[in-house]
């Protein structure tokens, strides 16, 4: 009974929504106040059916209600109440339902909030949000509905959630992707809202600026800490393999970071809102292009994730619908017209479109050579492999272009500036240290190291620069601009260095990681990097969920003085069987020594059976890369946060500064 | 109204950085592409035999598991394939030779940096190609003569 509570409650949310986009469209080509009055109680509405129909599934999971093929298919009466909420999205069909809800509630909390003077534009928004909310809620219905019964024969026991996502990384990775998602369908249905009412003008942009933000945070988040969990979890030593399912994220986080760049000088200036408009489309196309690759199992992922071809073809049928008629709308609407750029080639404006151009070429190439294997087996009937070396070599020479124009931005005056001989200067002087550093540090060049030190060198002290040069620029001119610029000025330095702090991270964990892979069993011991690993002893563990067999290492430094135990464990899981492989990490913020097991060595020609494969490392900085993630996330969170209360502060103060020359008067 | 001569020169030295920039970008990927073929069959000592044979099991794609490479997978296949690499280091076989003889062992699906051919061209070359689009584009659209004309309406607004 409860399980069709919630179908029927998605059924209501779907005609809500294709109601409220009607509703809001008639009343816009009306001009009825009466009509649109309409758009906030059902967007509301909407809102709480959808939030409803979740929690029932929700409840489904808690009560372990099994005759709901999803639960039966995800969760298990041993599984704990945690990973039973958090199975809601740990699925397809769930994930999909949560995409679909958080979409709601974002609109309806931006519908809520919207300013009184000009609602036209949120109107519109909301309209054309309405309408995906349809699209994705027609999808659920049709093809994938979490709701569907085993009947009549209900198991008595559910299948488990997948081993591998029964883990912490679960609870926070997928929320924060899918919430990126979210904020790019929402800077989409804005891009669509701009479109329709004569392009992205300064105001619009200026609405749409926190939301892109936002968006951009939680796809930073989410693409970071996924990395970070395959890193814990998985065994495999690596923190990014350019996986297909890892691409899947990472190209939209690619081109939403062009879009946020945009947005904001289109907001700045009220410049290149067609460009703004444009990236808007393409990074929610390709948050569903990812989509459609991961779930439909097209490509090959070490992330495997549940896939079915028949949801692949409604995804793709979706990408075409939407993207395919916001771009019939957008060549139609745009007006390409030779007007003055009213921005000379060295300006921060120049300096950011460069970026953001060069940001969608580096999406493209790794889209390109995602999907090549794919689009070379349908042509040729040949198999071959695109992988991470591929990518390193074409990806990191563009990125290294981004992060030269990201140095320069900051320092640069916007339209037009001259002063270049202090910051090409500084470049020189980071390229020379990068260059000792790099021959100092290796025997042999090392041009990606060159690089990545370079790169890392330059953001920092251009960023270092740019704020010292602001803040003497200051002391001379105190009420030139709001205190809001000042604070968004800070926040871009936090969200440069971190990605200073990311590069610097990958660098030196790609160039200086040590490791050994060798046999060890009880008694064995190995040095690496000043560090000795001795094997101690095999155990058996018992957990609720697996039973495994753990190595217990210890691990002591070069004067013989005891750092810690580690752990790496195999796993098997006691529900189907599968096995795993936890690593055992120790973190520390200049270096993780990092220990994963492999499968037990049984060679006639030892005597001694009880060896294993053993994988040390010690990897350097790596925690950084994730550092550098927060930093980021945290620059896009104080521009939005802070900036918006200190407006909120300077309206004040203008408006008592205003009352103050009145009574003077 | 003209153009102030000293942003021109400096136009001018943004134009040369940039096509600085660019040939090298062509270099390192020339570099990256091409080094690796041409090195010939040497002894290796017992850390550069670690260094390359870790750095080709990096290179090459365990047969069994899905889209792992050799070093990090963990089946039976990618531990024979993984002895295979350093015995044929012991021999002095260069790090092309070895791919090569993986590639005709199992086909070019193990290699995960696909060669430059005909077939995987526009692998190589679209990036490229875009970059260099990108950065003439810029430079052809972000005319001087557009400043010049914004200057002027702006002294009109002062």
């Amino acid at each position: 009974m409860i399980p069709e509570i919630g179908l029927i409650l998605l059924i209501i949310s779907s005609s809500l929504s294709l109601i409220l986009s009607v509703v809001t469209v008639t009343g816009i080509k009306l001009d009825s106040e009466y009509l649109l009055s309409y758009t906030k109680p059902l967007a509301t509405l909407m809102c709480f059916t959808l939030i409803t129909a979740i929690a029932v599934l929700a409840y489904c999971f808690l009560v372990n209600d099994f005759s709901v093929a999803y639960v039966a298919n995800n969760s298990n009466t041993q599984l704990a109440t945690l990973y039973k909420v958090a199975a809601v999205w740990g699925s397809h069909e769930g994930s999909m339902l949560f995409w679909v809800v958080s979409i709601a509630v974002w609109t309806a909390f931006i519908i809520n909030r919207a300013p009184k003077t000009e609602q036209h534009f949120h109107h519109k928004l909301v309209a054309v949000a309405a309408l995906l909310i349809f699209g994705f809620c027609l999808f659920l219905l049709f093809t994938s509905s979490p709701f569907t019964r085993l009947l009549p024969d209900i198991p008595i026991e559910g299948r488990d959630l997948n081993p591998i996502l029964q883990d912490i990384g679960l609870i926070i990775h997928p929320p924060l992707l899918f919430l990126g998602y979210v904020g790019l369908t929402i800077c989409f249905a804005g891009a669509i809202a701009a479109l329709l009412s004569g392009g992205l003008s300064q105001q619009y942009a200026r609405y749409l600026q926190p939301w892109a933000v936002l968006a951009w945070v939680f796809l930073t988040g989410g693409n970071a800490f996924g990395s970070w969990w395959a890193y814990n979890e998985l065994g495999w030593g690596g923190w990014w393999f350019w996986d297909p399912v890892e691409n899947a994220s990472f190209i939209p986080w690619l081109v939403a970071t062009a879009m946020v760049h945009s947005i904001l000088l289109t907001a700045k200036r009220g410049i290149l809102g067609s460009c703004s408009i444009f990236l808007a489309i393409l990074a929610f196309s390709l948050s569903l292009l990812g989509s459609f690759l991961v779930r439909s199992g097209v490509v090959q992922s070490v992330h495997a994730f549940a896939s079915d071809p028949t949801r692949g073809l409604s995804i793709l049928i979706l990408l075409i619908v939407f993207s395919g008629s916001a771009l019939a709308l957008f060549a139609q609407r745009v007006k390409i017209k030779s007007a003055p750029l009213g921005f000379s080639l060295l300006s921060k404006e120049s300096s950011i479109l460069f970026g953001n151009m060069l940001l969608v070429v580096a999406a493209i190439s790794v889209l390109l050579g995602t999907c090549y294997p794919l689009i070379f087996e349908v042509i040729t009937g040949q198999t071959i492999s695109v992988g991470a070396p591929y990518f390193n070599s074409i990806f990191v020479p563009i990125a290294a272009l981004i992060f030269l124009l990201m140095g320069f931005a900051p320092l640069l005056k916007w339209q037009s500036s001259n002063k270049l001989k202090v910051a090409l200067i500084l470049a020189a002087i980071c390229l020379t240290m990068a260059l000792i550093a790099t021959l100092m540090m290796q025997a042999l060049f090392n041009i990606w190291l060159l690089i990545g030190l370079f790169s890392a060198l330059w953001i920092m002290s251009a960023t270092g620069l740019a704020v010292v040069q602001r803040v003497a620029f200051r002391k001379y001119e105190v009420n030139n601009g709001s205190c809001g610029s000042s604070i968004r000025f800070y926040a871009m330095c936090i969200a440069h260095l971190g990605v200073a702090v990311s590069v610097l991270g990958a660098t030196l964990v790609s160039n200086f990681e040590t490791e050994e892979l060798l046999r060890m069993g009880p008694g064995q011991g190995k040095t690496l990097s000043g560090y000795s690993f001795i094997y101690e002893e095999t155990q058996a563990v018992e957990h609720r969920s697996y039973s495994a067999i753990q190595a217990q290492i210890r691990v002591v430094d070069s004067q013989d003085n005891f750092v810690t135990y580690l752990y790496p464990q195999r796993q098997t899981f006691k529900t189907n069987g599968m096995q795993m492989s936890a690593a055992g990490i120790r973190s520390g913020l200049f270096g993780d020594l990092y220990v994963s097991m492999g499968q037990k060595l049984t060679d006639n020609n030892h005597l001694n059976d009880n060896e294993y494969l053993i994988r040390i490392s010690y990897k350097p900085l790596v925690n950084w890369i994730w550092l550098g993630a927060l930093l980021m996330m945290l620059g896009g969170l104080s521009t939005m946060f802070l900036t918006k209360r200190s407006l909120v502060n300077s309206a004040v103060k203008s408006r008592q500064h205003q009352e103050l020359c009145n009574e003077t008067a | 109204m003209k153009l102030p001569s000293d942003s021109l020169n400096n136009m001018i030295a943004v134009k040369l950085f940039t096509t600085a920039v660019l040939g090298l970008l062509q270099l390192f990927i020339c570099i990256t592409v091409f080094a690796q073929e041409h090195s010939a069959p040497t002894h290796y000592n017992e850390q550069q035999k670690q260094i390359i044979g870790f750095e080709i099991a990096r290179e090459l794609r365990c047969p069994m598991a899905v889209n792992q490479n050799l070093f990090d997978s963990q089946s039976q296949i990618a531990s024979e394939l993984k002895g295979q690499i350093f015995l044929m280091l012991e021999e002095g076989q260069s790090k092309a030779a070895i791919i090569d003889f993986m590639v005709a062992r199992y086909g070019d699906k193990i290699r995960y940096m696909p060669s430059l051919n005909s077939n995987t061209a526009v692998l190589w070359l679209l990036p490229l190609g875009l970059v260099i689009i990108v950065l003439i584009g810029g430079f052809i659209f972000i005319q001087p003569t557009l400043i010049v004309s914004k200057n002027t309406q702006d002294t009109s607004h002062d």
